[in-house]
């Protein structure tokens, strides 16, 4: 029963954030951004709680799965385009993972937040499950990771595509491999309302960024632990 | 049965293998990600095998592209029952909430301007990047 009323409630959510932006395109109606405090309002208001909530996450959740796998489909269909664009590719991630991680680091460092906390604002531009998986490494707790990786991933969904136009990038290959990137599979999704080629994009950039924040975890902990 | 409820039938019934075929390629990832010598979940492996599967024509895309198609449209669904639980860090927040916001909204912002300056770093008009 908790389970119907989370997954109608999340989908009740989710569609009336994707009628408001479709009839207001902004950066605050991002389907994630408008259908959260929704949901969260509605568990707590109708007495469900986070707890409550739990088995509509999980079963929710479950389906980001084959819902990964299926990103294969627009990346097969614009393969060559990146792939004539590959050294481009390569570079956009690494250097926007490199930037990500040492500002994330540094600026931490700078507001005096404690070490932990340091360690998991480096590791917050890859993909959720990976970054989790590389908590111990860098010395943060894994569910403080998740909860960061999640707020910036969403963060750089909402403000990415107008920041990304503020500075005149308009080719659908960078638009998309920096919202990949730097907000994995949020800004992937993001990436494919702008259009195929963006997603792809952002398809490749989410998994190769996955690659480099966990080869580069390793010297950042040792960075951390001196 | 008439044409137009068998059409709608087919359809459905297509849709769901499609969708099938998705889950099993991400069941299948699930088993064989953990002894890949990459550090990457298991979704990604999956997303990667089947990109390894229409290159090699062993995977059609007009066996998946409905149920494909379907997913990506609607990704952003299911990232909100993630995003929900950020419910649980509201102490996090209450104690270090502007210190986090300002690292993570500038350091965002810097890798996004990064990625994208280096994306475009010398597009020039000559080679268009429409889709092909």
């Amino acid at each position: 029963m908790r389970l119907l009323v989370g997954v109608g409630v999340t989908l009740a959510a989710y569609g009336l954030s994707r009628w408001i932006g479709h009839r207001h395109p902004s950066p605050l109606t991002v389907p994630v951004l408008l259908s959260t405090p929704l949901v969260m309002l509605a568990i707590t208001l109708g007495g469900l709680g986070l707890e409550g909530y739990r088995e509509a996450s999980a079963a929710i959740t479950w389906w980001l799965g084959p819902a990964t796998v299926a990103l294969a489909v627009p990346l097969h269909r614009h393969r060559q385009v990146l792939i004539d664009h590959g050294a481009r590719v390569v570079g956009a991630v690494l250097g926007g993972t490199l930037v990500a991680m040492l500002t994330g680091v540094g600026l931490a460092r700078l507001l005096g937040l404690a070490a932990p906390l340091q360690g998991a604002l480096g590791l917050k531009s890859a993909t959720a499950p990976v970054a989790i998986a590389l908590a111990n490494d860098v010395g943060a707790d894994p569910p403080v990771v998740a909860g960061i990786v999640v707020a910036s991933a969403l963060l750089g969904t909402v403000v990415g595509p107008a920041l990304l136009s503020r500075l005149g990038i308009r080719s659908p290959l960078a638009r998309g491999l920096a919202l990949g990137t730097i907000s994995s599979g949020q800004g992937t999704a993001q990436a494919l309302r702008e259009g195929e080629l963006t997603g792809a994009a952002a398809s490749v950039g989410m998994a190769l960024a996955a690659l480099a924040v966990a080869l580069l975890a390793m010297p950042l902990g040792f960075l951390l632990r001196r | 049965m008439n044409g137009p409820a068998a059409t709608a039938l087919a359809a459905t019934a297509r849709l769901a293998l499609q969708i099938g075929l998705l889950v099993g390629l991400d069941q299948l990832a699930r088993v064989l990600s953990p002894h890949l010598p990459l550090a990457l979940p298991s979704n990604l492996v999956g997303m990667l095998l089947l990109s390894l599967l229409l290159s090699t024509g062993l995977v059609r895309e007009a066996w998946i592209g409905t149920g494909a198609g379907l997913f990506n449209r609607h990704l952003a669904f299911f990232f909100v029952p993630i995003a929900v639980g950020l419910l649980a860090y509201a102490a996090l927040l209450r104690e270090h909430g502007l210190a986090l916001l300002l690292v993570i909204g500038l350091s965002t912002a810097a890798g996004i301007a990064a990625a994208g300056w280096i994306g475009s770093w010398r597009s020039s008009p000559a080679k268009p990047m429409a889709s092909p």
